[in-house]
């Protein structure tokens, strides 16, 4: 088990605010690492920092252990690294199938393996179960069927991380299951799997190691038995319980 | 930072050096004394004020609305033609009917923009956007030409016209020009003041950044979206009764200052009110050093034209790079699947077949008229059409599929025109308009270059910069096209034994070779859809973020589209003029190109089949004339139809084309698809509609208070900062 993916004390500031501060996680292959931690605490920007979406203040992100803070997304995207989005960002006037097919052709323009897109889109669309929704356009599909488009596209570009930003939302209790068996499926696969998420079962279940962020401060890491022990964590969620309330 | 600083300097250094340059090589002769330098200085001031009253007014809006107002110098010439009415016709005291213009008529003017349009536009694309308001332009101008006819002249007089003025060393100024000036100061200080320390004003502008967050405020957001546009449309008034006196009360002057505002408004990137007066004010003094120093010699007797346009360009290479957004509502709402080869070739065939029936005489039409004889005339009215069809189907993978808006492709057509008539076209050559296209479709990628690394409305605003260049600068050059030299430019060129020329003798001929030609590319494009390059393009500008996340590149991707649409784009000039056998030089105005954006906007602008309903569009006007007689009320609707057309795109933002398509399809016994993605469809617009009203709601129970607005005026400044903070590296640059 090797460290695929890693950040290095990365800072985001958007103006006076620190959206993130010093987060250092690591990603292994061939396990769910979690990324969890209270609303706004900084999980998507993150992301969007390993994706190469926003530029870090400081700090650096690794991957497979050559430095990638100042490449293009579309570059660390050939190098392996896929995500899903919390909004959704489908591609909303083309089919599902549509969908898959652009990322596996993109693939094409890197990956010489010789694959055949529309075989492995077709292979892909079965995998998650889209076969029946195909060739509907997906600004028209409900958002749990949207949300699996978007993890069928990532998967599409055959990634070796894969960053998936509450993929649960927008499932119900079934299609939540359904997910987290697939996922492990994946993991078995080799591919290393970055997951934020608030349905804290699901992470629970599925995840082998689990980071907490907190206004930006990564303030505990762990096996989820450690991390839910863990008075820091404990405190940032009943804070934010209480808040919640309170509005 | 290290890495981003040396492009910009590198490029202010070639900007500062061209500038140098042109200012070396054009130098008038006039000695620079306290003499020029104070005229240049004065009348550089009075028309910078003008420029930076209207740029102020369109970056109000776009700050509180997030909508760039295309119509806004319209709306502007309109209230100037009322305030006209009302003093020089009506006799009313100044005051008076100015209280009444800007008070009365622009907020109205403003809720009811507000209220029937541009709340629909918050979540809608850019390319509706974009159409709606330029829609309104023309609607606007139609409107006021309809109102009063420009047969008559008309003038405004000056504010204190009797009256001295002030010296300034041995220049001049009028009392008006002092006025404008100071008027426009006010009005930026006045309005940077009304958005950052007023409630109103913060409301305003927290609107633009979500709805929930206004209701924080405690007002209605639909109050506050209204005087918005009311704001808007004053100072649009305003901007436009001080200009009128100084430009003449023409409608087409007025409405373009849009082009002029819309470079300082790029200047203040869209959003500094300060900045958007500076950068009318280096508009205006550009301008009047010119004048007074510069010499352009007969050959670039026009350049004056070109500055704003020239200050828009510049400007584009200094801004930050856009970020990749990610989480906007984009609504899309189609029911659609892939034309099948068979249909697309079907669909050919009935073009072919519908223009050839009429080209041959198989239809029987109205007796009486030449429309249906089908006289000459009708069949080269009926090719000058087709040949804009062309121009409106060069569109369909840019605007349609890669969502770039660009209002340059008529001029690109217009530069082909030209062009073909010095390769091949004076000799009958068809090999030129190889050569033509060869050349368009770097032109076509030239003019975007500045603007592909930005936000999509700045490409918008380069490419009607561009287009207004073209008609101004680069057509009316001498070696483009001579205006000395008069008659027929384009012989007659031979394809597969078809002559097609403009002579009346060829033109059934020209109309099916055209017919043809256009099929033949509706096809192409057809089946360009089915490619992976078109779902590159549709996958782009549907989702950038996303596209880049799964390897898209997408500087080089929009590199494509905009060199295929070029070198139609291209085609399209060279049937242009064979079609015309002759240019003069104000051949290709920005306004005739305009109308061809909306109109296939108007029928869909995804779809290659709306480009030939919009060349039936183009040809039902005329034909109408011909059939009912010249009716005045006909008149009336064709100057004010296609502005209308394109603002009911806020209430049907997919086109005419998409809409019955789908309504139609659905009948059709097989198409079981086409009714459950209908109804799907429907659905979900109805829970869309219901999480609205709920937002809609939330600012009334809001209470409002000064720890709220604080919290709200921090996030509100930490966007402004962040806009210049982030900028994340996009697709393609490296
Ligand atoms: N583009 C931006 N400009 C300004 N502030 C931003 C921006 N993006 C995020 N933020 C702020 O940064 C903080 C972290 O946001 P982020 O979206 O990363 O949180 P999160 O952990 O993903 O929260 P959630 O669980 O709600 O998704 C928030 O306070 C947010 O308001
Ligand atoms: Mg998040």
């Amino acid at each position: 088990m090797s460290s695929i993916l890693s950040t290095q004390d990365v800072v985001v500031r958007f103006g006076v605010l620190q959206a993130v501060s010093q987060a250092s996680i690591e990603v292994i292959e061939g396990r769910v690492t979690g990324l969890i931690g209270p609303n706004g605490a900084g999980k998507t920007t993150l992301f969007n920092v390993i994706t190469g979406l926003q530029e870090p203040t400081a700090g650096k992100v690794f991957f497979d252990g050559k430095d990638i803070t100042n490449k293009t997304p579309f570059k660390r995207a050939r190098l392996g690294i896929a995500r899903t989005f919390q909004k959704l960002e489908v591609f909303g006037s083309l089919s599902a199938r549509e969908n898959i097919l652009v990322a596996a052709e993109q693939r094409k323009t890197w990956d010489r393996s010789g694959f055949d897109p529309a075989k492995v889109c077709d292979e892909i669309l079965a995998k998650v179960g889209l076969s029946h929704v195909s060739e509907f356009m997906v600004g028209t599909l409900p958002t749990g069927t949207a949300r699996l488009v978007e993890l069928a596209r990532a998967l599409a570009s055959n990634p070796r991380v894969l960053l998936l930003d509450e993929p649960s939302s927008g499932l119900n209790e079934e299609e939540t299951e359904e997910m987290a068996a697939l996922l492990k499926t994946f993991v078995e696969e080799g591919l290393a799997v970055l997951l934020v998420e608030h349905d804290m079962s699901f992470v629970m279940g599925t995840c082998e190691y689990i980071h907490v962020l907190d206004f930006g401060v990564i303030i505990a890491e762990g096996t989820p038995a450690e991390v839910q022990a863990d008075s820091h964590v404990q405190a940032a969620y009943l804070g934010t319980k209480t808040e919640e309330q309170a509005s | 930072m290290r890495l981003k600083v040396s492009p910009r300097l590198i490029s202010a250094i070639v900007v500062g050096l061209v500038i140098l340059f042109l200012v070396n090589k054009n130098w008038g002769g006039a000695s620079i004394s306290a003499k020029t330098i104070s005229s240049f200085l004065v009348v550089g001031i009075a028309l910078g004020g003008i420029y930076a009253i209207t740029a102020g007014g369109l970056v109000v809006t776009y700050a509180t609305t997030g909508i760039f107002n295309f119509a806004h110098a319209a709306i502007g010439c309109f209230l100037a033609f009322c305030y006209w009415q009302l003093t020089v016709k009506q006799g009313l005291p100044t005051v008076v009917a100015l209280i009444i213009t800007l008070f009365v008529i622009a907020p109205a003017i403003g809720f009811l923009l507000d209220k029937v349009i541009m709340r629909r536009l918050r979540d809608a694309a850019l390319v509706v956007q974009l159409m709606v308001t330029v829609g309104l332009m023309l609607t606007f101008m139609g409107i006021t030409l309809t109102i009063w006819s420009p047969k008559t002249g008309r003038s405004l007089p000056q504010f204190f016209q009797n009256t001295q003025g002030v010296q300034f060393g041995d220049v001049t100024a009028t009392w008006h020009r002092i006025i404008t000036v100071v008027v426009a100061l006010l009005v930026a200080l006045g309005l940077r003041f009304l958005l950052y320390k007023t409630r109103l004003g913060i409301s305003m502008r927290a609107v633009v950044d979500s709805r929930s967050l206004a209701g924080l405020t405690g007002a209605k957001p639909s109050i506050i979206s209204g005087s918005s546009w009311a704001l808007g449309c004053m100072t649009a008034g305003l901007a436009g009764i001080l200009i009128a006196p100084e430009t003449g009360l023409v409608v087409e002057n007025l409405a373009l200052i849009i082009v002029v505002a819309s470079a300082a408004a790029a200047i203040a990137q869209l959003k500094s009110i300060p900045m958007a007066f500076i950068g009318g004010l280096v508009i205006g003094l550009a301008k009047s050093f010119s004048a007074v120093y510069l010499e352009w010699g007969k050959d670039w007797a026009y350049a004056d034209e070109a500055i704003p346009a020239a200050i828009l360009f510049i400007a584009l290479l200094f801004l930050p790079m856009a970020r990749l957004e990610t989480g906007k509502i984009r609504i899309t709402k189609r029911t659609e699947r892939l034309t099948k080869p068979w249909e697309a070739a079907l669909g050919a065939g009935v073009m072919i077949a519908i223009v050839g029936a009429w080209a041959n005489g198989w239809i029987p039409w109205i007796s009486g008229t030449t429309f249906g004889e089908r006289s000459t005339v009708w069949l080269g009215r009926g090719a000058g059409f087709l040949v804009l069809g062309l121009v409106m189907l060069s569109l369909i993978p840019l605007i349609g599929w890669a969502g770039q808006v660009s209002f340059a492709n008529y001029a690109i057509a217009g530069i082909g025109a030209v062009l073909f008539s010095h390769f091949g076209g004076q000799n009958g050559d068809a090999l030129g308009i190889v050569w033509v296209m060869l050349i368009c479709a770097p032109l076509g990628l030239a003019i975007a270059l500045p603007a592909l690394r930005l936000k999509g409305l700045y490409l918008a605003l380069a490419t009607m910069a561009f287009a207004e260049v073209a008609d101004k600068v680069l057509i009316r050059h001498p070696s483009m096209l001579d205006p000395s030299a008069t008659g027929v430019l384009f012989k007659p060129v031979n394809f597969f034994g078809i002559t097609i020329s403009s002579s009346a003798s060829d033109r059934k001929a020209f109309l099916m070779f055209l017919v043809i030609a256009f099929a033949l590319l509706f096809f192409m494009l057809e089946m360009l859809r089915r490619t992976r390059w078109a779902r590159r393009w549709i996958a782009m500008s549907d989702s950038p973020a996303a596209s880049a996340t799964i390897g898209v590149n997408l500087t080089t991707t929009k590199m494509m589209v905009f060199m295929l649409s070029g070198a139609m784009a291209g085609f399209a000039g060279c049937m242009i003029g064979l079609q015309r056998g002759a240019l003069s030089v104000d051949s290709f105005p920005l306004f005739a190109g305009l109308p061809l954006v909306l109109l296939i906007a108007v029928q869909g602008v995804r779809y290659p089949v709306a480009a030939f309903m919009g060349f039936i569009g183009l040809a039902s006007f005329p034909a109408l004339f011909e059939v009912l007689g010249k009716p005045s009320w006909l008149t009336a609707i064709e100057l004010i139809g296609p502005g209308i057309a394109a603002i009911a795109m806020a209430y049907r933002p997919e086109g005419a084309v998409f809409y019955s398509g789908r309504d139609l399809a659905g009948l059709l016994p097989w198409r079981k698809d086409a009714r459950e993605e209908k109804a799907l469809a429907v659905a979900k617009e109805r829970e869309q509609n219901i999480g609205k009203d709920e937002i809609g709601d939330m600012g009334l129970t809001r209470p409002f208070s000064a720890d709220k607005v604080a919290q709200l005026d921090r996030v509100l400044d930490i966007t402004d900062l962040v806009d210049e903070h982030k900028m994340a590296p996009t697709g393609g640059a490296s």
